[in-house]
């Protein structure tokens, strides 16, 4: 078995309950408790009223491809078999954004406007990674 | 509020040789640069009291580049500093010149970049995110952010990789017309379909160069420009706007600030789209010049992919862009040389590439992760 060789996080206390959720399989983010704000990227304060208190919350997982590319070019040795690969641009349900894969499907099937839900990727014992994959109809 | 309006002009201009420069270093670029600069409008050295910098990609100063340079260069200033906002510096340096001449803060500001980015293997290939790195998802390169917008604004809008080539190959036609130019071989859109995939949806040849150069422009008052060697281009009109945030916004991918800014620049000249004869367009990648089309209102929302076809955007077309190249053909010099063409098109300098009558001209400027973004309106005194 290969050892994983793509970037990993660097987990700290700021984004530890975020990495911990998604070993357990939860998508976990933070939500303001002052002003309800969901925010991400992950960091100290809230962007909208800079308040520090913080809850964090389980999303569904649900989203929307916003933007959708496939990577010809390894910039990042980790990447050099895996290309073609596809990169997406996720809007979730609750409002967060965040880059991710969508896994299970050709490229090709991949579209911007594609309704997707969060799948976990154990990468290695410590890191799972969240990615995504189409929703079918009957799962919705 | 002071009005800056016509306050400032750009006396000098001179760039360095482009493409692969051996031997050269961020600051050996930088330093013809200025001496040329110095030449084209007849000032010495010792008359610059004023130095903002771009370190370029090789400069190992980081933001104590002016430092640096200045000692090269025997300049001690009463203004200085270094700014970094990758492709959106240039502009950003150009205002604040203009504000320091108009304040008294300075009398001739050289504002200067260079990079040995060909020779010295630069990549452009990081992956960006604060905390979480966006690498952890493949997600890598000033490439993939282009293809963040021009994915999204194909689906919503129809626009098609047609249409960037069509912007892709004007710029290079621009190009074949301007002997400083680093790549001059036409191409045609069937030409740009059939080089490889980057990022999808961007080819080969959506994508600008990796050069070595150096550019330098001098600012001072509009009254003191007109003692100098070469006609007067006042600044007219400029603005900035920039989105520190991204995947906190919903509208990141079609990066909503550069209207801001522009709507500043013309607000400030008191002109609108109507009134540019020409325009120097930001173009890392082609998808952003569809983008600032839209932005700068010569076109409508989603309009930006017709817009570009028919030879529209070409010399002798209703709106000129990008007329020495660009940094797609003719260098990429971080936007730096957009300015200068700027100003040569004004002066009526450009020989079989010159835009007849050229009066206005925009010159627009963006950086970093779809981050930053600045306007200028150039003009004839």
């Amino acid at each position: 078995m290969n050892e994983y060789n793509k970037p990993l996080p660097a987990i700290n206390d700021e984004n530890r309950p975020f990495w911990d959720g998604c070993r357990a399989h939860r998508l976990m983010m933070q939500k303001c408790r002052h002003c309800s704000h969901i925010r991400y990227p992950i960091q100290a304060v809230c962007p909208e009223c800079l308040s520090e208190e913080v809850d964090w919350i389980v999303l569904s997982g649900r989203g929307e491809v916003l933007s959708r590319m496939v990577f010809h070019r390894a910039y990042h040795p980790g990447f050099k078999e895996d290309i073609p690969y596809n990169v997406v641009l996720v809007q979730l349900d609750e409002g967060p954004r965040i880059f991710s894969n969508v896994v299970g499907v050709d490229n090709a099937a991949v579209q911007v406007g594609m309704e997707v839900a969060v799948v976990f990727d154990d990468v290695t014992p410590e890191v799972t990674i969240p990615r995504f994959t189409p929703r079918l109809a009957s799962s919705q | 509020m002071m009005d800056l309006k016509n306050k400032a002009a750009i006396c000098g201009v001179g760039a360095s040789p482009q493409g692969r420069i051996e031997g050269s270093t961020a600051i050996s670029l930088a330093t013809e640069a200025f001496r040329r600069a110095l030449d084209d409008c007849g000032l010495k050295k010792n008359d610059i009291d004023g130095l903002l910098t771009m370190p370029g990609t090789t400069s190992p100063e980081g933001v104590k580049h002016y430092l640096h340079l200045g000692e090269v260069l025997g300049i001690n200033p009463r203004y200085t500093g270094s700014k970094f906002l990758g492709g959106g510096t240039a502009g950003v340096l150009i205002q604040e010149a203009a504000m320091a001449v108009a304040t008294g803060m300075a009398t001739h500001v050289a504002c200067v970049f260079g990079d040995a980015a060909k020779s010295g293997n630069s990549r452009f290939a990081g992956a960006y995110g604060w905390g979480d790195s966006w690498g952890i998802w493949g997600m890598f390169s000033a490439c993939a952010n282009s293809a963040v917008s021009a994915s999204r604004h194909m689906a919503l809008y129809g626009t098609t990789s047609q249409q960037l080539g069509e912007a892709a190959a004007a710029c290079r036609y621009h190009a074949s017309l301007n002997p400083d130019a680093v790549m001059r071989e036409p191409f045609t859109v069937a030409e740009h379909q059939a080089s490889p995939w980057i990022v999808e949806p961007l080819h080969l040849l959506d994508c600008c160069l990796i050069s070595d150069g150096g550019v330098c422009i001098i600012v001072t008052s509009a009254e003191r420009a007109r003692d100098l060697a070469k006609p007067v281009v006042p600044i007219r009109g400029m603005g900035q706007a920039h989105s520190t945030q991204m995947l906190e916004l919903e509208d990141w991918w079609y990066v909503p600030h550069q209207k801001t800014a522009v709507d500043a620049a013309y607000k400030m000249a008191g002109v609108g789209p109507g009134d540019i004869d020409v325009a120097q367009l930001y173009d890392n990648f082609s998808m952003s010049i569809l983008l600032w089309l839209e932005h700068a209102g010569f076109c409508e929302r989603g309009e930006a992919g017709p817009f570009v076809e028919g030879g529209r955007i070409r010399l002798g077309g209703d709106l000129p862009v990008n007329t020495a190249g660009g940094n797609l053909s003719e260098s990429y010099m971080e936007g730096w040389l957009h300015i200068v063409e700027g100003v040569r098109q004004l002066r009526g300098e450009c020989g079989p590439r010159q835009v007849a009558g050229a009066e206005t001209c925009l010159v627009t400027g963006r950086g970093m992760t779809l981050n930053c973004s600045n306007a200028l309106i150039l003009a004839r005194d």
